[in-house]
């Protein structure tokens, strides 16, 4: 059996982090493939539904993107997502899915080697932690 | 109809196909469900590529079409206009997919890279089907800009959208427009004059009307989107109007100087100044913070600064005119006034307070009271008359204040003398009477009418004053009862309470004073007997005090000169009986006390050790240990209502007792408290009476207390002076008699004492420079002013910062007194600087003086740029403004002038720069590659510059007399802020990022928000003024269009759905969402959504959605990345 590649599924802001990933190619920065970037408006129109539909579909983890508190390109939405995501987390423990698989993380438009480092970090990790337990779960096509 | 994808992917040249097998990830598209065709190409952005595109939707009718090649925040724009070109609404048919910074460029491995591509594309092309039709708004657009900076960048911009026809708002933050570049005395590599080519362009946005100048202004807020901004601005107040002349006669009579900040602090300024003489507008402006701590705490709120100042600059008698606007006893409480403002004084964070009171004294000794001039008074009819009853210091204030109103005060006072309790509870050693006797004198002199001997009581009740023809009456007399000590033996013969001890002497009146005397208590009325009693002929005077030294109330100066004098203390002692023998004292038993938890005072509260009673034979005891005060004066008067502690109720801020027309103050109403306080009652009652007489609402329209802690900062010149010591008489010629003890201040140690204050306040309102403005130009009530703005688009343009080298202590910046920054030596080479444009050293003793010309300079490059400790960026200027130093040196100082350049390497990269380059070496400037490690300072002031040599490998050690730092450029330190009221981004040099670094070079993430210079990173005047242009053409093309389209990306809320739960209501940054309560909804207000999904995220019913972004796009998109 070939070894494990977790899969990352990554909802990034479109004002920081997107950008942040933008300016990682840019620099040419490389990272594990496994981070596949969806594209939001903001941290804050993150709905827990999609967190849940990721974890349903079989994704090992989970990374939410957003500004520097303080820096939300709509005021606010970046502390939202902090208040969702501390809530969010404490629910998916209760269904098995390790908090270590649920990240939340500020990287600034500027901050592309950051991005690259959280990459790195969290694709390591999650080939520590082994496939989701979920992951075998009714897999939901749309 | 089913529906008919195209899915096309981008070779970008090679930056993805390098990496991503395009043609395999075609293929795969070409497998996938609704596919109809997959094509690649070179360049999907270029001409044929959009072509291909637009033909493709025609020929194989498609419905949807999907395009993988960059990042969408780079061609969505193109592909969307293509696909509109191809008929179909752009927002549901078509989608981009990142293959080129999300996976060419970031993944090594090509299997890897061209998998994940796969994988991507799956979910954009899953996505791009469930994608609905939307149109964007569109909004008119307001043809004005507002531009923020007026350095040469915002000037530029400005002047160009004016020239347009359209208004341009240019916000300064600096009271004058120009900026850095007019700091600057030449420009590279040209040679001009900055001057003479930048104060035209100051000039023409003073003048052309189309440019709405904002200098000494700040944006507070910027609401809005590109075409609508609303931007509030603060117009900080200038306390100079618009017709000034700039003639600078206030300047000159200005006692206050700081450091100019234009001058980068080489030179000084009044505070009331203009930055330089060009400046524009041609405005004086005056430094002025909040009052500072010594004016907040004074009770009678004298200008404390002012008087100060005025004392520096050697007008005493002014001094004293600002100081009787707030206080008519300045001789007496400059001896006796414990002085509160002196523990806030801020000098004390350099070494002690200031001498403020006997500052004050000083003012007051130094005038001839009799013939000091009483000032014009509009005296108002005869029958408005005031009675105050009691001549003490609250008294005496509220018919100093009266009287200077016009009103016809009288003073009842019961004893022969006026003064109270300055005249008779204070020994004549330490307050003269006749230094009160002319204070009254001149008080009488504006008209007050004193009645000595005149008590008011039981014969002549208050209320019957009314019926004399008194409107309003005033009470203050005082809180004369001594406070019992309740011990047993209290009333022996021997005991005599401080305050009537001192009273009777002040009266010359026989008291009997034992020879060995105890005093109890630690206030002042205990040192001042202990004191008296040894003038009195006692062998031995004994303070006993029940607390520590730290909480003895009294003056500390006064403890000190007590025990001088030979007056023994004995702390934690308390008084538990007093020893009698038939009647008469003959002994004081104590006990000894420890400090313990502190008491509602703060104060560590006394309590006895058992066990350690102790006698104290004497024949006399003073008791001192407070007062209370006697309401004798009120028998016959009914109606004034007293506090349960025996004090005279009346109100805290009008002074208005129970009986409307009766007003009370000094100690009577607030208990036993200091003159000053009186003073400041006094002062009080007196607005109240006179608002009274006119029939007004006595809390309305009340002078405020200054308050605030925006002070100007402890300046950083040496200090050298220390608190200037009292003169006294030596203690051997104080005993037995009662010569004034503290002689006064000499002229000179007044004035290097009150050179001393360090200017809290800027401005110390001394308002020397009132009388001086011809034109009246001078505000000193002024407010500040706030405006909402309404503009189409904002050009930031907030310029840089030179880099502080002190941090970098090898170079010794701050500590050698030669070495300059680069903005130093602009300012000394400019005609307006410190020198006159004479390149000079600084004198070693004063930073503020030059001497000579150096005969030989180091100029060292890259100081905080390309070093990975500051900045690693190159700051783009210095190599070439390195040059033009050296040029200058040889110039002004000589030929022979030793010119050394250490630089990294010389990036002379723009038209005429490598030319200029050349010329200045030919001028025999010597250049080492190299950077300087130490540089060291001899006695002589002689620096010793070690370096490296890079071209001949070896260290170099050479001598020289001036060191210039070529210092990086920075981003301002509060760029932060701007980013986040304009909504721009920071890159991580600090300077704000441009949404593309070659192809957008002027917007920001922000539609409508433009850069322009330095703040965007570091660039030279050439370069600045041409991104300035630019960012004015895009403004401009902004309002020629007339019309803006907004992204159609905002929350819909299904009303169908909605439960009107209203938690979305909450979370709306914009407060964009409002309930409708006939439908029971919540409804979203199109024009203030700005997309961002705070409510979608949430709703619990899932009405609330983001156009664009709604649930079932993103769970395609999801099933996308995941689908095996």
């Amino acid at each position: 059996m070939s070894e494990f590649e977790p899969k990352i599924v990554a909802f990034f802001c479109n004002w920081c982090t997107f950008t942040a990933a933008d300016l990682a190619g840019t620099s040419r920065l490389s990272y594990p493939p496994n981070i596949k970037i969806i594209r939001v408006m903001c941290s804050g129109m993150v709905d827990p539904k999609f967190v849940l539909k990721a974890f349903l579909n079989g994704a090992d983890g989970v990374l939410v993107g957003g500004c520097w508190p303080g820096d939300c390109h709509y005021i606010n939405g970046n502390f939202k997502a902090r208040r969702r995501v501390a809530l969010l987390t404490e629910i998916l423990k209760q269904y098995g899915i390790d908090e270590e698989r649920f990240w939340l993380r500020w990287i600034a438009a500027s901050e592309g080697n950051m991005l690259k480092e959280v990459a790195d970090l969290m694709t390591a990790k999650l080939r520590e932690l082994g496939p989701s337990p979920l992951q075998q779960m009714g897999q939901m096509v749309g | 109809m089913s529906e008919r994808i195209g899915f096309f992917i981008c070779h970008c040249g090679i930056n993805i196909a390098y990496r991503v097998r395009v043609k395999e990830v075609a293929e795969y598209a070409a497998t996938f469900p609704g596919v109809v065709v997959a094509k690649d190409y070179l360049f999907m952005c270029s001409d044929p590529g959009q072509d291909l595109i637009e033909k493709d939707v025609k020929n194989f009718d498609l419905t949807r079409v999907v395009v993988a090649s960059c990042s969408p925040r780079m061609h969505e724009k193109t592909f969307r206009a293509a696909t509109q070109r191809a008929g179909l609404n752009p927002y549901k048919a078509f989608h981009m997919v990142s293959v080129r910074e999300h996976s060419s460029w970031v993944t090594e491995n090509e299997d890897q890279a061209t998998a994940k591509a796969i994988t991507i594309v799956r979910a954009g092309l899953m996505r791009v089907t469930n994608q609905s039709a939307l149109t964007p708004s569109k909004f008119s657009v307001n043809p004005n800009t507002l531009i923020l900076g007026g350095g040469i960048a915002g000037m530029q911009a400005a002047l160009d959208i004016a020239s347009s026809g359209n208004k341009a708002y240019l916000v300064e933050r600096q009271p004058t427009v120009g900026g850095h570049m007019l700091q600057y005395d030449k420009t590279f590599p040209t040679l001009d004059c900055a001057a003479c080519i930048g104060t035209p362009k100051m000039v023409a946005v003073g003048q052309e009307k189309n440019v709405i100048l904002m200098t000494n202004s700040e944006v507070e807020s910027v609401s809005g989107f590109i075409g609508n901004f609303k931007v509030a601005v603060n117009q900080r107040s200038r306390y100079v109007k618009s017709n000034c002349t700039g003639c600078s006669d206030c300047a000159k009579v200005c006692p206050v100087d700081f450091p100019n900040e234009w001058d980068v602090d080489t030179k000084m300024r009044k505070a009331i100044y203009i930055s330089f003489p060009q400046a524009v507008p041609v405005r004086y402006v005056i430094d002025k913070k909040d009052r500072g701590p010594c004016v907040q705490t004074c009770p009678a709120g004298i200008n404390i600064q002012g008087f100060v100042a005025l004392i520096k600059v050697g007008k005493p008698a002014e001094a004293l005119k600002l100081i009787m606007e707030k206080m008519p006893l300045p001789g007496s409480l400059g001896r006796i006034c414990p002085a509160p403002c002196e523990t806030e004084c801020r000098r004390k964070e350099v070494d002690n307070p200031l001498a403020i009171c006997q500052l004050k004294r000083f003012a007051a000794d130094s005038v001839d009271w009799a013939t000091l001039p009483v000032p014009t008074i509009e005296v108002k009819p005869e029958s408005e008359k005031v009675a105050i009853i009691g001549a003490g210091p609250a008294g005496l204030s509220a018919a100093y204040f009266l009287a200077l109103k016009g009103y016809h005060p009288t003073i009842f006072e019961k004893a022969p003398f006026a003064g109270g309790m300055l005249r008779f509870g204070i020994p004549d050693y330490r307050l003269p009477p006749a230094i009160l006797e002319q204070e009254v004198n001149y008080i009488k002199r504006l008209g007050v009418d004193i009645q000595l001997g005149a008590g008011i009581g039981k014969d002549r009740p208050v209320g019957s004053l009314f019926a004399e023809g008194f409107k309003a009456i005033y009470l203050a007399t005082g809180a004369w009862k001594s406070r019992k000590m309740n011990i047993p033996g209290e009333d022996a013969e021997g005991v005599m309470h401080g305050i009537d001890y001192l009273n009777l002497l002040n009266l010359k009146k026989p008291v009997k004073t034992g020879k060995r005397v105890v005093v109890v208590g630690g206030g002042d009325v205990a040192i001042d007997a202990a004191r008296e009693a040894l003038r009195q002929g006692a062998a031995e005077v004994k303070m006993v005090y029940r607390r520590s030294r730290d909480e003895m109330p009294a003056v500390k100066h006064e403890i000190q000169s007590a025990e001088d004098e030979g007056i023994k203390i004995d702390l934690l002692v308390n008084p538990i009986a007093v020893l009698t023998e038939d009647g008469k004292l003959t002994g004081l038993r104590c006990i000894k006390m420890a400090l313990g938890e502190p008491d509602e005072s703060g104060r560590r509260r006394p309590v006895p050790v058992e066990g350690s009673e102790f006698d104290i034979p004497c024949d006399m005891m003073i008791p001192a240990i407070g007062q209370q005060v006697n309401p004798a004066f009120l028998e016959g008067t009914t109606g004034v209502e007293l506090t349960r502690w025996g004090t005279v109720a009346a109100n805290a801020l009008t002074y208005q007792t129970s009986v409307p027309g009766i007003f009370a103050g000094g100690d009577m109403f607030t208990g036993p408290s200091i003159a000053v306080e009186a003073v400041a009652a006094g002062q009080q009652a007196a607005i109240s009476i006179e608002k009274f007489l006119l029939g007004e609402e006595l809390t309305e329209n009340r002078p405020v207390k200054p308050k605030g802690t925006d002070w100007k900062p402890i300046p950083k010149k040496p200090f050298v002076a220390s608190r200037t010591k009292m003169p006294t008489l030596p203690v051997a010629d104080r005993i037995g008699n009662y010569k004034e003890i503290e002689t006064g201040f000499t002229v000179e140690q007044a004035q290097t004492e009150a050179s001393r204050c360090v200017d809290c306040g800027g401005c110390c309102e001394c308002k020397l420079c009132l009388d001086q403005c011809k034109a009246g130009a001078i505000d000193h009530d002024m407010t500040d002013k706030q405006e909402t703005i309404d503009v189409g688009s904002i050009i930031v343009a907030t310029g840089f910062d030179p880099m502080n080298p002190s941090k970098m202590s090898q170079y010794g910046y701050g500590k050698y007194r030669n070495v300059f920054t680069n903005i130093e030596f602009e300012r000394l080479s400019n005609a307006t600087g410190p020198t006159s444009g004479k390149l000079r050293k600084r004198d070693l003793k004063d930073p503020m003086k030059f001497t000579d010309a150096p005969k030989s300079v180091a100029i060292l490059h890259c100081i905080g740029s390309r070093d990975q400790n500051h900045h690693e960026y190159c700051s783009r200027t210095c190599c070439m403004y390195a040059l033009k130093y050296a040029h200058l040196l040889k110039d002004k100082c000589g030929h022979d002038t030793e010119i050394y350049n250490f630089y990294i390497d010389m990036r002379c990269f723009g038209k005429g720069y490598e030319e200029f380059y050349k010329k200045v070496q030919a001028e025999g400037v010597k250049m080492i590659r190299g950077k300087v490690g130490l540089i060291t300072e001899d006695a002589n002031g002689i620096l010793t510059v070690k370096g490296e040599d890079t071209l001949s490998n070896r260290l170099v050690e050479i001598q020289v007399e001036m060191v210039i730092l070529c210092t990086a450029m920075e981003a301002r330190p509060d760029a932060s802020d701007v980013m986040r009221k304009f909504g721009i981004g920071i890159g991580s040099d600090g300077f704000f990022q441009e949404e593309h670094p070659k192809l957008a070079p002027v917007s920001t993430p922000t539609s409508g928000v433009f850069l322009a210079g330095a703040c965007q990173g570091p660039k030279d005047i050439p370069d600045t003024v041409a991104q300035a242009k630019g960012a004015a053409a895009e403004c401009l093309a902004l309002s020629s269009a007339g019309v803006v389209e907004v992204p159609p990306m905002i929350s819909s809320i299904d009303r169908d759905i909605c439960v009107g739960c209203q938690l979305c209501i909450g979370l709306c940054a914009y407060t964009a969402i409002e309930f409708n309560q006939y439908a029971g909804i919540s409804e979203v207000n199109t024009a203030i959504c700005k997309g961002c999904g705070s409510c979608a995220g949430a709703c619990p019913s899932g009405a609330a959605k983001v156009r664009h972004f709604t649930d079932k796009q993103i769970f395609a998109e999801i099933d996308g990345i995941l689908l095996n």
